[in-house]
């Protein structure tokens, strides 16, 4: 037997983390429920952030969209401005689990969890979210690719929570784009994912591009010379097809039950290539 | 509520439970008597007890894959609180072994471990944490042995032996069959093909694990309630086990969540029968988790199969020479039953004058290979099945044509050399498909592909078996009965694990006896209440026990009718009629209500019973008597043909089934509705089977053991499905009824690969067609062909 709490506010939060600094958080618990079940981790006590007000919702400030860590994955499928702004995120949102998990998951959760395969990970990585963390004492923003440290590890201290993330508004992207591998069509881990944010010019040249992998490496994958290969150049298969090398390369995947690591690191490539696609006149972010 | 919400064809049930005032009939839908109960979560499963001053039992398990038992130390366990005892073989009296043909499994072991999941202690407690603290503090001393974990090491003339008392080494079981000649084929052929093909280890991963509960009564009589298919054989097995009168043993089997072969025989039940027999008359419990389900429960056999088939340049078979390697793991279980299925079906539904078969159910330290829907005929169909399409193509003629021109027709000789005397309806089957638009217009879909996808249709013909074959009798005994209230009773012998047979005894009742559904009891398996009526297995429970029943509602509407002619003082029972709740005299129209004419008769004059056996092959090909003591060879068949359509994603080599449709000879259908469902979930199961479903076993441990690294189907890996019957009337079926319980599961594996073979121009020998098999496999193709 364990100890539950169910904190309304912030302020109840640091109460309950002051006295019990050893219980565990969750939001959900779709994570943390399995991980339990299996024995994997045994906290003496439970906190749940489901209540906490302050930390859900989608707001629409000035230059920033903040999103609560709380928030819970089928509220953000459906808002508005997620809808509107950030495409990828949402076609990440759409193929994670399945109706009932994104009814209890969090994006919160899914960021904290840090599994490589997260489907909200790679969008976010593309976006360049910062992260609010907060304990009782303060706050402090850090960006996603510097919070995640590998595979299930995070940058957190004891007494931080995940508060929420935000999101740069003005980004001129017209492709966003994501696309997951899985075993089955739902309720299954990616074996490998990618995200990309393209932007094409008339004349259907790559402007700009952010790419993000899930599920080849601890962590996300970034490509930096995968994407200054595509940028400058029109969107064509050939063109992809020359930065298929230098994403095998910067991917450094595992064999595991799903699947073995060369298949990971072959179509970790050849996804780039679906983005081809979005080259003749269907350069819409559907 | 409005309309648009709910389906207007389920209106009734929902509003009413069931469609109590309906008078049930053969042939039209009607919803299940279980359906409410089950999707309102009020039915009680075997594993939903939780009864008074219940306690729990578990198991230790193995954990190691081959080794002596040296001893089992129980000590500490013993001394935690709230554990009430921890057993060990020792407290066991009968044989400590169960099994169905060889007895060779311990409940709890006593000389050797043979797999990771075998039962080494068995604990029982106050609560559940107690027992998982318990079950943790058990331990045993074990001398470790090298194990075999594949067929061919197996089969290796220095290697390990899995039983050292079986006559035949490591083999479980060798069945073989020679008609004809294959040697000179080389000769006699236009074309050989050669191919061998692997399928995987696969788990049943029902709804409901292994589960149940049981207490010894103050009379000395053992009740125990399990999650099974086959209580009355379960009886006999765990009196001899424990070392108990079967009469002392009263097993009850309710609805199970699921079965699929995987509770044909024991899994909880002696273990409840010990647990009961030291549980001082408290009522003990039992329900392995999903993970010890993966690593103890049975499992379909992983299977290696080597083909070789020859044809005419006109497309007619002419040999086909099978050797097939199925690992059957530890225990018998049933796994000489199986290859001696595979290998009746492994030429599939044709006619070929030449065939010399071979198989090996091979004893091995992996999990135990067991029944599994399709028992041993799934894995065939895979392999024979592809190779028709392999012919096809070197013989460069339309793979349905060539099906059709070597189909089986009623009065010919099937390839294992017997006659086809009952129904048969493979080419309608065919030719539905032939018609079909999805097979016409396939060209012009499949130019239709996207970008980086390739898009295929894949055919099968199909034939599956009932029933156990000329030796094990295939009998069912029904009993119906008019309650002192007027009501009927039916004393169901089957075990409905989900398939939706109970329902159809109502039915059948309801329609001789005209009475609505209100007014018919079911009493579910029951050792004690229900007469022996074999398994639920083997595509047999509507033909065999509903023949039974229907013997059994006759004599009693004719012992009523009769009774209430002399109440009624006429001469004639024909004059008479039964309706709802009573007995009409037609020329009259004077009624006697049923429970008026229950009190003029005695209890035995209230209950008919009917005993029917399943018609035999009486040909006698030639095998081996104990081949024949396994099933061989069977009389009755169903038939059918599938298509698929499939597109390939070129860059990842997922597999995405777009269409699917079964045809099938399963003659005349009592009620569609269960008809359809029974097609639609063998073929979702079988499309598990083909693309995702593998149980991953290293030295001897699982490593896929829960529903997150073994993938089966979700709701949108499932395409529509169009089901279509050939209703072709079988005059021995309970209303010209075949059986339809397992074959179309045996249909979407080939399909699927000979569709991904059609769009890739790829054949896959190994399943399931993983995105990585897939992928490697076109990019192999593509680099060959110097492509992309
Ligand atoms: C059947 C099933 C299918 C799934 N499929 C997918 C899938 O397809 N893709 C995918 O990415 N994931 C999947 N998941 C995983 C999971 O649903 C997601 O990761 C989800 O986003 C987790 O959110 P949660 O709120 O439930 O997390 P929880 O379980 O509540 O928490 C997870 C971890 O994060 C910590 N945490 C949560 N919120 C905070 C916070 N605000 N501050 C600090 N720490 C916090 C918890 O302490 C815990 O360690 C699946 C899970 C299940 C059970």
């Amino acid at each position: 037997m364990r100890d539950v709490s169910l904190p309304r506010s912030l302020e109840e939060l640091w109460g309950l983390l002051d006295r019990e600094s050893a219980a565990a958080l969750y939001a959900g618990g779709t994570d943390l429920l399995v991980k339990l079940r299996a024995g994997l981790e045994d906290p003496p006590a439970l906190i749940c952030l489901e209540r906490v007000g302050e930390l859900k919702g989608v707001q629409d400030e000035l230059d920033e969209v903040w999103i609560g860590a709380a928030t819970t994955l089928s509220t953000l499928m459906e808002d508005p401005i997620i809808q509107r702004r950030f495409q990828v995120l949402r076609k990440g949102l759409e193929v994670l689990g399945s109706p009932p998990v994104r009814h209890m998951g969090t994006i919160g959760g899914n960021i904290v969890t840090a599994s490589p395969a997260g489907d909200t990970l790679p969008a976010l990585y593309v976006l360049g979210a910062q992260l609010e963390i907060r304990s009782k004492d303060g706050s402090r923003v850090v960006a996603i690719r510097d919070f995640i440290v590998g595979p299930g590890q995070v940058l957190l201290n004891r007494g931080e929570i995940l508060a929420g993330i935000r999101l740069r508004k003005v980004q001129s992207y017209a492709i966003h784009h994501y696309e997951k591998v899985g075993r089955r069509k739902s309720q299954a881990c990616a074996i490998a994912s990618m995200a990309a944010l393209l932007t094409v010019s008339d004349s259907g040249v790559v402007e700009a591009a952010r790419l993000a992998w899930g599920s080849v490496g601890p962590t996300v994958v970034i490509c930096r010379e995968a994407e200054a290969a595509i940028e400058g150049k029109p969107l064509s298969m050939e063109s992809l097809k020359l930065a298929i090398p230098l994403v095998e390369k910067a991917v450094s995947p595992i064999d595991d039950i799903r699947a073995d690591a060369a298949y990971r690191r072959t179509v970790a490539g050849l996804l780039l290539l679906r983005l081809s696609e979005y080259s003749a006149g269907t350069c819409s972010a559907q | 509520m409005k309309n648009k919400d709910k389906p207007p064809e389920l209106q009734p049930f929902f509003d009413k439970n069931i469609a109590g005032d309906v008078v049930p009939s053969i042939g039209i839908s009607m919803p299940r008597i279980d359906a409410y109960a089950k999707v309102t979560g009020r039915e009680r499963y075997a594993a939903d007890y939780y009864g008074f001053d219940m306690i729990w039992a578990g198991v230790k398990r193995a954990g190691i894959p081959h080794a002596r038992l040296k001893s089992v130390n129980t000590q500490a366990a013993e001394n935690l609180p709230g554990v009430i005892a921890v057993l060990t073989h020792k407290n066991i009296s009968g044989s400590n072994r169960q099994g169905v043909i060889r007895k060779d499994q311990p409940v709890l072991v006593d000389d050797k471990v043979r797999h990771c999941g075998d039962a080494v202690a068995l604990v029982l407690a106050e609560d559940k944490e107690t027992l998982a603290k318990a079950i943790k503090l058990t331990s045993a001393d074990f001398e470790p042995l090298p194990g075999v974990f594949t067929t061919e090491t197996a089969l290796e003339e220095n290697a390990p032996l899995v039983h050292e008392d079986h006559p035949g080494g490591n083999v479980l079981l060798k069945a073989s069959l020679e008609i004809g000649s294959v040697q000179s084929a080389k000769e006699h052929c236009d074309v050989l093909v050669e191919a061998c093909f692997e399928t995987p280890l696969v788990e049943h991963a029902y709804l409901e694990t292994e589960a149940g509960w049981a207490q010894l009564k103050e009379d000395g009589k053992l009740e125990i309630v399990a999650s099974t298919q086959t209580p009355f054989r379960d009886r006999m097995e765990v009196a001899d086990a424990l070392g108990l009168e079967p009469e002392r043993i009263r097993m009850i089997a309710p609805y199970a969540g699921g079965a699929f072969g995987g509770k044909d025989g024991v899994t909880v039940q002696s273990l409840l029968g010990l647990a009961a027999l030291h549980a001082n008359g408290r009522p003990v419990k039992m329900w392995w988790s999903r993970e010890e389900s993966f690593i103890a429960g049975t499992k379909r056999h992983a299977a290696r199969m080597y083909y070789r088939l020859g044809a005419k340049a006109d497309g007619s078979l002419h040999s086909l020479d099978t050797r097939l390697y199925f690992d059957t793991g530890p225990y018998d279980h049933l796994g000489g039953v199986v290859i001696t299925l595979a290998l009746e079906h492994s030429g599939g539904p044709y006619r070929i004058p030449n065939v010399s078969f071979k198989g090996w159910a091979v004893y091995t330290n992996n999990p135990i290979g067991g029944a599994f829907r399709g028992f041993g005929v799934a894995q065939v169909t895979a392999a024979m099945e592809q190779m028709m399409d392999m012919l096809a193509e070197k013989l460069a003629m339309d793979p349905l044509k060539l099906r059709l021109k070597n189909a089986v027709r009623k009065g010919d000789k099937n390839c294992v050399g017997v006659t086809l005397t009952h129904s048969t309806g493979l080419v309608e089957c065919l030719e539905a498909v032939a018609r079909h638009p999805l097979w016409t217009e396939r060209a012009a879909w499949k130019s239709k592909a996207g970008p980086f996808k390739r898009r295929g249709a894949g055919i099968v013909a199909l034939m599956h078996a009932s029933g156990y074959g000329p030796v094990v009798p295939d009998v069912a005994n029904a009993k119906v009965e008019l309650t002192a209230e007027g009501k009927i009773k039916v004393y169901c012998g089957v075990v409905d694990m989900g398939q939706g047979n109970a329902a159809t005894n109502l039915q059948i009742a309801g329609s001789i006896l005209c009475q609505n559904v209100d007014r018919i009891e079911l009493i579910l398996p029951d050792t004690d209440r229900t007469l022996p009526s074999g398994s639920a297995s083997a595509s047999r429970c509507t033909y065999t026990f509903g023949n039974a029943l229907i013997g059994a509602c006759e004599t009693l509407k004719l012992r009523i009718l009769q009774r209430a002619a002399d109440l009624l003082m006429v001469d004639d029972c024909d004059e008479t009629a039964l309706i709802p709740g009573a007995v009409r005299h037609l020329p009259t129209g004077r009624e006697i209500p049923l429970h008026r004419l229950a009190t003029f008769m005695n209890e035995s004059e209230r209950t008919a019973t009917q005993r029917f056996r399943a018609p035999t092959a009486k040909e006698i090909p030639p095998v081996g008597n104990e081949i024949r003591l396994h099933g061989f060879p069977h009389t009755l068949f169903s038939y059918g043909a599938h298509l698929v359509r499939v597109e390939v994603n070129e860059l990842t080599g997922v597999v995405d089934v777009k269409r699917y449709l079964s045809v099938s000879d399963c003659g005349k259908i009592i009620n569609p509705h269960v008809y359809e469902q029974q097609i639609q979930g063998a073929i979702a199961q079988g499309i598990g089977y083909a693309l995702s479903e593998e149980v991953q076993v290293n030295e001897g441990k699982v490593l896929t053991a829960d529903l997150a690294t073994f993938i089966i189907p979700a709701a949108s890996d499932v395409p529509e499905i169009e089901s279509q019957p050939v209703e072709i009337y079988e005059p021995s079926g309970p209303y010209g009824l075949k059986g339809v319980g397992e074959i179309a599961t045996n249909g979407p594996l080939p399909a699927i690969a000979n569709a991904v073979a059609d769009a890739c121009g790829v054949r896959i020998f190994r399943s399931p067609l993983t995105p990585s098999r897939v992928l490697r496999a076109l990019r192999e193709r593509l680099s060959e062909g110097g492509v992309h």
